[in-house]
């Protein structure tokens, strides 16, 4: 696939020379998920700001009301704010994100790094693993990862992170290997420079840029994952706004006011929609030959 | 030409009175048929169409008989039951004395292992006195001893068939004497029913009786407004109430008052609430009615006691705890809390024991108390409460027997902690002493009288917020008659037709 | 190429091993006693250790594991915890649902992917092509199940169309399934045969033909169509497996009596026989096709096959 493979040019250099910058500058695509992703960062650090009332103060009296000028989306079964909810609920979505992302590149980066570097049965055992992990759909793979660790936003986390560890281990282990026969790296070892310090000052730089394509496009996929899990309620616990518990919790209201369904909806959407123009963009920055 | 034929032919079948299809929704696939495998409702609803019971509780709840046509108590643990005759299981077997100790035979033996095995631990031995005649042996005195012989669990099954079947009784064999044959199963898809010409107990209306599994409440009620099931059980509090109110003219509502109490239970030996102050506290500071609005659209009745007043033995005179916040913290502040205290509400993924949680929690928040929710794993909810790791948890209970000993002796008799029933660990040992009365005294007298001062004592004690007792909205077209629910659930279908 | 298909085929065999070793364990650290699960609330302690005898649990791990690994080598998935019945059986009942769903799904994604994407290559920035640009991201930012209940909410509830779940015996019972389901397929192929459409209309033997006159259909589906096709078969592998993980989620909301909605079930009442089947079953079904694609490979780029044998 078009992100693993490295050209035979530095891509560090490429980066700081600039024209990468300069693509991805006139890539309308990284520039309006940039903006929209901004901006849903932005809102969901500023909730409490942001938020017109407490997302957890519960006003019976006033349960699933239509939008209205008190409540711009209308209230949920629990006469709680919607938009307050999914302001703080964008808190929930984006941490799991991050942190599942987090996990998945920083085990599966270091397995593949040392995969790639060191080669042998290293690599031959590593791989054979991330095979059978790859063997099986990964949101199946979270779903019994969640099942075994039990529910809760933690645990959600940790289980959509493993299963994106081996996506990282491949991508990490094909850069490093086609970094490493690159002639300043041979050089560096040669010369007797120490494993640790070839890997981190020749290698991860240079690898750099399928990484951050892969991070992005596995932002959005770990956050529809965890969405979906807390959709079979295996997420985050009540009563924390999170997008994708709130539309299981919402479900059976749904012909009474569409409103608890639509919403959550829609902000998953939009931040998934972002993050994926943005990978897009830095895909072609990255590797101007696809597209 | 010929199609058409078969087409009128086809048409002519389905308007007639004979060949009545009904289809049936419910919540979930059966598990098993067997009626000694999992004890789940929706496997028990539709073996009550192909099974009988030595004893059947009408849907009044009153003890009729069923495939026993007498019985006679010889002393107080000694029972006689004379077997009907005639009657023919499904497979052309008679039903004889040796099927009925069979049954019981097998569901009490420890390698079958049957998760209802309790509803008969009662039992001393068990024989055939001649062909039709069976004498059964009680350990100690057992007063609810017939309300028992009525469970599902103890649907007489015929050996030979369940010998025959092996492993597979109760997925691809199942054999009753009941109104219904059991035809086919496509698992979560349906099952298929037809009836049985020589029911004993008289004429069956429908031609076929079709189970469908619909797991969420608003796809069933969906799929009853659009025609595509003929009944449905247990719809969602929010579309029944919809439903109700004439929104379409082809659905009726039948409502049941049902035989399960939904309540919160408080660990007992665990503090501060071990301090009866604090328990009647957070009664006190829980809007019930609150719920029963938001939650269940006020298709639900506030509990007073612990078991819904349809059972017998309930004490009808008591008063649900009033809301009144105010009262709540004087009692906090009595018990040394006027700071209020952290604890836990526990429940499983339950919708409806979700939303129950998020409720309580906002309302002990108004007297100081901060407790937070944790849905926890079904399994591990149950292991957990029953070793006492919990503070407060959401659970239901249902007296499926309609008897308050089923209702009660398991919750708060002192020997049933843990496992067996009683996660509160509370008790008393007036209250125990209560209960033992209740199981063993002759008359229905001494047994009402004992089951209304233990209730009494309950519900001061408060070791539990009593929540409410359900009904069940089953939703049917409006051209279906003959429809009656069983407070229990497993609704017979043999009366139902349509127009 | 037949020593290419055989030894690619023969490599599905440690991995499935693996499979069920990771399967195994995950489920051995499953909190939750399925005898528990099986009595309720009221469960007398003999009555659990006795359901815990019957059911094995009371043997060691790695006992159960030998015992269940030498009954799958037999076919012998053993039997559900709940219904007594042969986890082999629930599975053959309900598997031809889940193929159906997923092979509609998969026609459906290619008979509308490949054309968009093609159309959208040929011409590049036009206002079509925006079009299908903006329609392809937003369909693989939609998450499966809310797809599914807005589907239902305006098809079956406002508009009152189609039936919204079940699987009944007309036609009308699919279409709300199998789009959601293909969505994000759709939108994958249509990317994938854009781009690679793209690059191939660049090259120089197309350019060729066009210049000698050919008229721009012929080029498009003669030559570059057939060069782009490589990738795309890639990817309707690689989108059969997130159909797989789509099915779950799809078949829960649907009530469809697939293996997914079986999974989801199964793991909610800790049916550990079934539920390591369906894992089983899942994988076995990614691995196939995931060799299926791998021979295609072969067929349509035959300088892949040389270098294996």
């Amino acid at each position: 696939m078009a992100t693993t493979t490295i050209e035979k040019q530095s891509r560090f250099q490429a980066f700081w020379n600039g024209k990468t910058f300069v693509r991805l500058r006139r890539n309308p695509r990284f520039i309006w998920g940039t903006i929209v992703l901004g901006i849903i960062i932005l809102s969901a650090v500023f909730a409490p700001q942001l938020s017109p009332y407490d997302p957890v103060r519960q006003n019976l009296v006033e349960r699933l009301q239509g939008p209205s000028a008190e409540h711009l989306l209308g209230t949920d079964q629990f006469g709680r704010d919607l938009l307050s909810r999914i302001l703080y609920g964008g808190r929930v979505s984006l941490q799991v994100g991050f942190l599942s992302v987090a996990l998945a590149l920083a085990s599966g980066g270091l397995l593949g790094l040392l995969a790639g570097y060191f080669g042998g049965w290293l690599d031959s055992v590593i791989m054979a693993v991330s095979d059978v992990l790859l063997a099986l759909p990964a949101f199946l793979l979270a779903l019994a990862i969640v099942a075994a660790l039990g529910p809760g936003i933690t645990n959600v986390m940790i289980a959509v992170g493993i299963s994106n560890v081996p996506i990282f281990a491949r991508i990490v282990r094909s850069a490093v290997m086609s970094v490493r026969e690159m002639d300043f790296v041979s050089a560096a070892m040669a010369a007797g420079s120490r494993h640790g310090r070839v890997m981190f000052r020749h290698i991860i730089p240079n690898s750099i840029g399928p990484i951050i394509v892969q991070v992005t496009l596995s932002l959005a996929g770990a956050i529809l994952s965890a969405a979906g899990l807390s959709f079979l309620g295996m997420g985050a616990q009540p009563p924390t706004p999170e997008w994708g518990a709130m539309l299981n919790s919402a479900q059976q209201f749904y012909r009474v006011s569409h409103w608890v369904v639509t919403w959550p909806g829609i902000a998953i959407v939009v931040t998934v929609l972002a993050l994926n123009l943005l990978g897009d963009g830095l895909r072609d920055a990255f590797d101007p030959r696809s597209d | 030409m010929k199609r058409l034929l078969i087409l009128v032919a086809t048409l002519g079948l389905l308007g007639g009175a004979v060949a009545q299809t009904i289809t049936v929704a419910q919540g979930a696939d059966a598990v098993t048929l067997d009626p000694q495998g999992q004890n789940d409702q929706p496997s028990a609803r539709v073996r009550a169409q192909i099974y009988d019971t030595l004893v059947v509780q009408n849907e009044d709840l009153e003890l009729e008989p069923g495939l026993a046509e007498s019985w006679e108590q010889v002393d107080d643990t000694t029972w006689i039951f004379n077997i009907r005759q005639g009657v023919e299981f499904h497979n052309g077997e008679e039903l004889t004395a040796d099927d009925v100790v069979f049954t019981f035979e097998r569901l009490r033996d420890p390698e079958m292992a049957s998760p209802s095995a309790f509803i008969v631990d009662f039992i001393e031995s068990i024989e055939a006195v001649d062909e039709y005649t069976v004498e059964l042996n009680t350990q100690y005195p057992f007063a609810p001893l017939l309300a028992h012989l009525s469970h599902n669990a103890t649907s007489i099954l015929n050996e030979e068939a369940v010998a025959e079947a092996g492993d597979d009784y109760g997925t691809e064999v199942a054999i009753g004497t009941g109104a219904f044959k059991f035809v086919s199963w496509q698992t979560a898809n349906q099952i298929v029913l037809e009836r049985n010409d020589n029911w004993w107990g008289g004429e069956v209306l429908p031609e076929q009786v079709i189970f469908r599994p619909i797991a969420e409440g608003t796809v069933r009620a969906i799929e009853l407004e659009t025609g595509g099931v003929d009944i449905a059980y247990a719809l969602e509090p929010i579309d029944s109430q919809r439903l109700q109110g004439g929104s379409n003219p082809d659905v009726e509502i039948v409502s049941v008052e049902t035989l399960s109490t939904a309540y919160l239970g408080f660990n007992a030996q665990q503090e501060p609430l071990d301090d009866v102050r604090v328990r009647q506290a957070i009664n006190y500071a829980v809007d019930v009615e609150s719920i029963v609005e938001a939650v269940y659209m006020g298709q639900a009745v506030p509990a007073n006691s612990p078991i819904s007043e349809a059972v017998f033995g309930a004490n009808t005179d008591l008063e649900p705890y009033p809301y009144d916040p105010e009262r709540a913290r004087e009692l906090l502040a009595e018990a040394g809390l006027e700071d209020g205290f952290s604890t836990s509400i526990w429940t499983n993924d339950n919708p409806l024991r979700i939303q129950i949680a998020e409720i309580v929690q906002a309302q002990l928040a108004d007297v100081g108390i901060d407790a937070a929710v944790e849905v926890v794993e079904w399994g591990t909810y149950l292991a957990e409460t029953a070793a006492g790791n919990h503070d407060m948890f959401i659970l239901g209970w249902v007296t499926v027997t309609g008897d308050a000993d089923y209702g009660l002796y398991a919750l708060f008799h002192s020997s049933q902690y843990g496992d067996a029933g009683n996660r509160t660990f509370w008790s008393t040992p007036r209250v125990d002493e209560l209960l033992e009365i209740g199981r063993t005294a002759q008359t229905e007298e001494e047994r009402i009288e004992a089951y209304h001062e233990a209730q009494e004592i309950i519900r001061e004690e408060a070791p539990w917020l009593f929540l409410l007792v359900t009904t069940e909205d089953n939703g049917i077209r409006s051209n279906i008659e003959g429809f009656v629910p069983h407070p229990a659930g497993h609704h017979r279908l043999f009366n139902v037709s349509k127009n | 190429m037949f020593k290419y298909i055989l030894r690619r085929t023969l490599m599905i065999i440690p991995v499935m091993f693996g499979v069920s070793i990771i399967v195994f364990s995950i489920m051995l650290l499953t909190p939750g006693d399925p005898a528990r699960l099986m009595l309720g609330e009221r469960a007398p302690e003999a009555q659990l250790e006795a359901i815990r005898e019957r059911l094995g649990l009371n043997e060691p791990p790695h006992i159960q594991y030998v015992n269940w690994v030498s009954g799958v080598a037999q076919l012998d998935f053993g039997r559900s915890i709940r219904s007594n019945r042969p986890v082999i059986n629930e599975i053959q009942q309900r598997l031809p649902a889940t193929i159906e769903l997923a092979v509609l799904a998969t026609l459906l994604a290619v008979a509308i992917g490949i054309p968009v994407g093609v159309l959208s290559a040929m011409r590049p920035n036009s206002a079509g092509d925006n079009v299908a640009t903006v329609t392809t991201f937003t369909m693989l930012a939609i998450p499966v199940f809310w797809q599914g209940l807005m589907m239902m909410i305006i098809f079956s509830v406002w508009l009152g169309w189609l039936p919204a779940t079940g699987r009944g015996q007309s036609w009308q019972y699919y279409i709300l399934p199998v789009v959601t389901l293909g969505t994000s397929a759709i939108a994958s192929i249509a990317r994938m045969t854009r781009s690679t459409m793209m690059e191939t209309i660049k090259l120089d033997y197309v350019r060729t033909a066009r210049s000698k006159g050919l008229s721009g259909m012929r080029v498009v589906y003669g030559h570059a169509l057939r060069n782009a096709l490589l990738p795309v078969v890639t990817i309707i592998g690689l989108q059969f497996g997130s159909l797989l993980s789509g099915a779950v989620i799809t078949e829960t909301i649907f009530s469809w009596p697939g293996i997914g909605s079986l999974a989801v079930d199964s793991m909610r009442a800790k049916d550990f026989p079934v539920v390591q089947g369906v894992v089983l079953v899942f994988a076995f079904a990614y691995a196939i096709v995931n060799l299926l694609v791998d021979i295609a490979y072969g067929f349509l780029d035959p300088r892949l096959a040389t270098r294996y044998s």
